[in-house]
């Protein structure tokens, strides 16, 4: 039984070494073969017997045909492909916060702030599968970590001038310009104090209708929503919000009204299953192409009521009357300078002035962008922020780089 | 050292501005030979100044205004609403239009094709995909060959938004980059059909377009392009970011004055005066 076993082996492992010296030897005689047609077509040019037949027109049609089908099948691939759309960019920011202190033992978000950071590291991918469907998804790939910014589907109808479109999923809540308007365009390093404590992270959960009329004159974007923002993935309370903008565009001048209608459940020291406060925003959006080459301006004012903080003393925990503004001036110069003043203020309480905890913040600011190519640009910024009666050591510096692709 | 400062800031902001340079034309493939040829004739006239003329796409050239790198956005399809507020956000502009011709926005059949006209409603069936056999709208029994534009043509979006109204083409059809490739293809398939735009209709057929069954078939002329009695004719555009001056100014001037219109004449386009 081994004996059969070894002289099978030997027979698998011979036998092809064999027919490979075959193969080796071939290409020698080819050529050799080669080498005496030359000789004899040197010797009779009029004799072509040793030439190579020209293809047969089936033939060509043969090669034709399967050359179609290779290409057929690449441009299949490829149109699918197609339908997928790569977008992002990233920034890199070096910050120097007057606020920054060397310590070990404090909170990291008190300690030193002067550092280098990776600010936003996003990248959109967009399947566009019909002109009337389309998936989006978009990570954030910071050095804080990796999370989820957009993520939603989108059904537009294709029955009406409106192209009324469904978005369900994660997205920016409809609210206002700030929050629409892409922080690689943004001309400040960061949105205003109002949005950044009114809508933390600009996004929420919800399904939201949307469209444009009118011949692009008029827009809307009303939707229901959890209400929690994106920090949080479980919503406590049953009760959705309401989110809406109702916007026009006349040439230079665009503008909107905006609606916040929800509540939110707190827990409460002394009631921790929570109460529900009511949450409401009202807001008046305006921006402005003027007249002057390169000049625009935007503003927005917007008021409100805002749930206490949780683990406020049940007695006395009230939702507060909340008020903020801001105003843009851009000056572009060319195609790659641009100089901006922002001017900005949150009261986190209106009706109340007592105490420093209700005091209004003012933020001045300003700002150079240097446009290096169609992809990139070098901001650099600096805030001043000062409380209603007095001015701590809180100055920003920022210097960022963003590349967009 | 404020003045210092003052200075140099004025140097790096000023000097680039006033550097002579060439006035960039980017956009439509339906265009480009057009614009090419205005170019031409006006830096003849012009020795001074320099006109480069690049195709990509009418998409292309728009996004290409957008972010500064072209001076002019040529487009066979007019500028959308969502691409005026990314001029206005980016630029503080709401940018300038000129309309430098008409197109007759052409639909090519093959010479050996027995079929001559078709109607609107019929283009909407073929392009997507309800009609897959010429028979079905009175020509031989033999598959339709679809062939169109990639989809960041201007030509592809008007067909798209006036032909189709709105809906998707069919998978069936094939990509292709350019008109001059539309129309080869369909010159060299007796069951292809292709539109674009007249200018490069060479070696194939025009097929009569009615508006409904009812109405007489028009291709696209002068005449039927300019009454409105071909259906599908659109304007050819440049859009600028800022009010033309200088080289800019002159060249769309020119463009669009008599000389101009008789080259876009020539390359077979229709003048808008």
């Amino acid at each position: 039984m081994k004996l059969k076993f070894v002289c099978l082996m030997a027979l698998l492992v011979c036998v092809p070494i064999g027919a490979q010296e075959q193969q080796t030897q071939e290409p020698a005689k080819i050529a050799k073969a080669d080498i005496d047609a030359a000789a004899v077509a040197a010797a009779d040019a009029a004799d072509d017997q040793e030439q190579p037949a020209e293809p047969t027109p089936e033939e060509l049609a043969g090669k034709i045909e399967s050359l179609t089908e290779a290409f057929t099948e690449a441009r299949n691939v490829l149109d699918a492909l197609s339908r997928l759309r790569v977008t992002g960019y990233i920034q890199a920011q070096f910050v120097r916060d007057e606020r920054s202190v060397n310590e070990t033992t404090s909170n990291t978000a008190t300690r030193n702030l002067d550092q280098f950071s990776i600010r936003r590291g996003r990248v959109k991918f967009t399947y566009t599968a019909a002109p009337t469907a389309r998936f989006v998804i978009q990570p954030d790939i910071t050095t804080s970590g990796v999370v989820l910014k957009d993520g939603y589907v989108e059904l537009t109808e294709p029955w009406t001038t409106w192209r009324n479109t469904m978005t369900v999923g994660q997205m920016n809540w409809p609210f206002g310009f700030e929050i629409m308007y892409s922080s690689s365009s943004r001309e400040m390093p960061e949105r205003t104090l109002m949005y950044r404590t009114l809508f933390p992270g600009e996004r929420d959960r919800g399904a939201m209708l949307s469209g444009v009329g009118f011949g692009d004159h008029l827009n809307y974007r009303i939707g229901f929503y959890n209400g929690t923002g994106t920090s949080q993935s479980f919503d406590f309370n049953k009760r959705k919000d309401l989110v809406g903008r109702f916007g026009g565009s006349w040439g230079p001048l665009d503008g909107g009204v905006s609606i916040y209608r929800g509540a939110e459940l707190v827990s409460l020291t002394g009631q921790v299953s929570g109460r529900e406060f009511v949450k409401r925003r009202e807001g008046i959006d305006v921006q402005w192409v003027t007249p002057v080459p390169g000049l625009g301006l935007r503003g927005e004012y917007l008021r409100g009521k805002q749930p206490p903080a949780p683990g406020a003393p049940v007695a006395t925990a009230a939702a507060t009357d909340v008020e903020g503004w801001y105003f843009y001036v851009i000056q572009n110069l060319g195609t790659r300078h641009q100089f901006v003043v922002r001017v900005d203020q949150y009261d986190p309480n209106s009706d109340a002035a007592s105490n420093a905890a209700s005091w209004y913040t003012r933020t001045t600011g300003g700002s150079y962008i240097f446009h290096w190519d169609a992809n990139s640009k070098v901001m650099i910024a600096y805030e001043q922020p000062k409380r209603q009666q007095q001015d701590p050591d809180d100055n920003v510096w920022t210097v960022r780089y963003q590349y967009v692709f | 050292m404020k003045r210092l400062f003052a200075i140099a800031l004025t140097t790096v902001i000023a000097v680039p501005a006033m550097a002579a340079k060439a006035v960039t034309v980017k956009g439509s493939d339906t265009m480009v030979i057009m614009n090419a040829r205005l170019a031409e004739g006006f830096m003849s006239k012009n020795p001074g100044a320099t006109i480069q003329v690049t195709g990509g796409g009418s998409g292309v050239g728009i996004a290409a205004l957008i972010n500064g790198t072209t001076d002019i956005a040529a487009s066979s399809r007019p500028i959308r609403a969502s691409e005026v507020d990314k001029l206005k956000q980016r630029f503080a502009t709401t940018g300038f239009t000129f309309a430098i011709a008409r197109d007759g926005l052409s639909v090519y059949l093959n010479e050996r094709n027995p079929v001559r006209e078709l109607t609107m409603q019929q283009l909407f069936d073929i392009y997507t995909g309800k009609f897959t056999n010429w028979k079905q709208v009175g020509g031989n029994d033999a598959t339709i060959i679809l062939y169109s534009r990639e989809n960041s043509s201007g030509t592809y979006i008007y067909f798209r938004d006036n032909v189709l109204r709105g809906k998707d083409f069919s998978p069936r059809a094939q990509t292709l980059q350019g008109t001059a490739a539309v129309v080869n293809a369909v010159a060299n398939d007796p069951n292809g059909i292709g539109y674009g735009g007249a200018a490069y209709a060479k070696g194939i057929r025009f097929a009569g377009v009615k508006k409904d069954e009812k109405s007489p078939a028009y291709t696209p002329s002068l005449e039927t392009v300019r009454s409105g009695q071909y259906p599908i004719s659109r304007y050819l555009y440049l859009y600028s970011r800022t009010r033309p001056s200088g080289h800019m100014k002159k060249f769309i001037d020119w463009s669009l004055g008599p000389e101009g219109q008789q080259i876009v004449t020539k390359v077979g386009y229709f003048p808008v005066k």
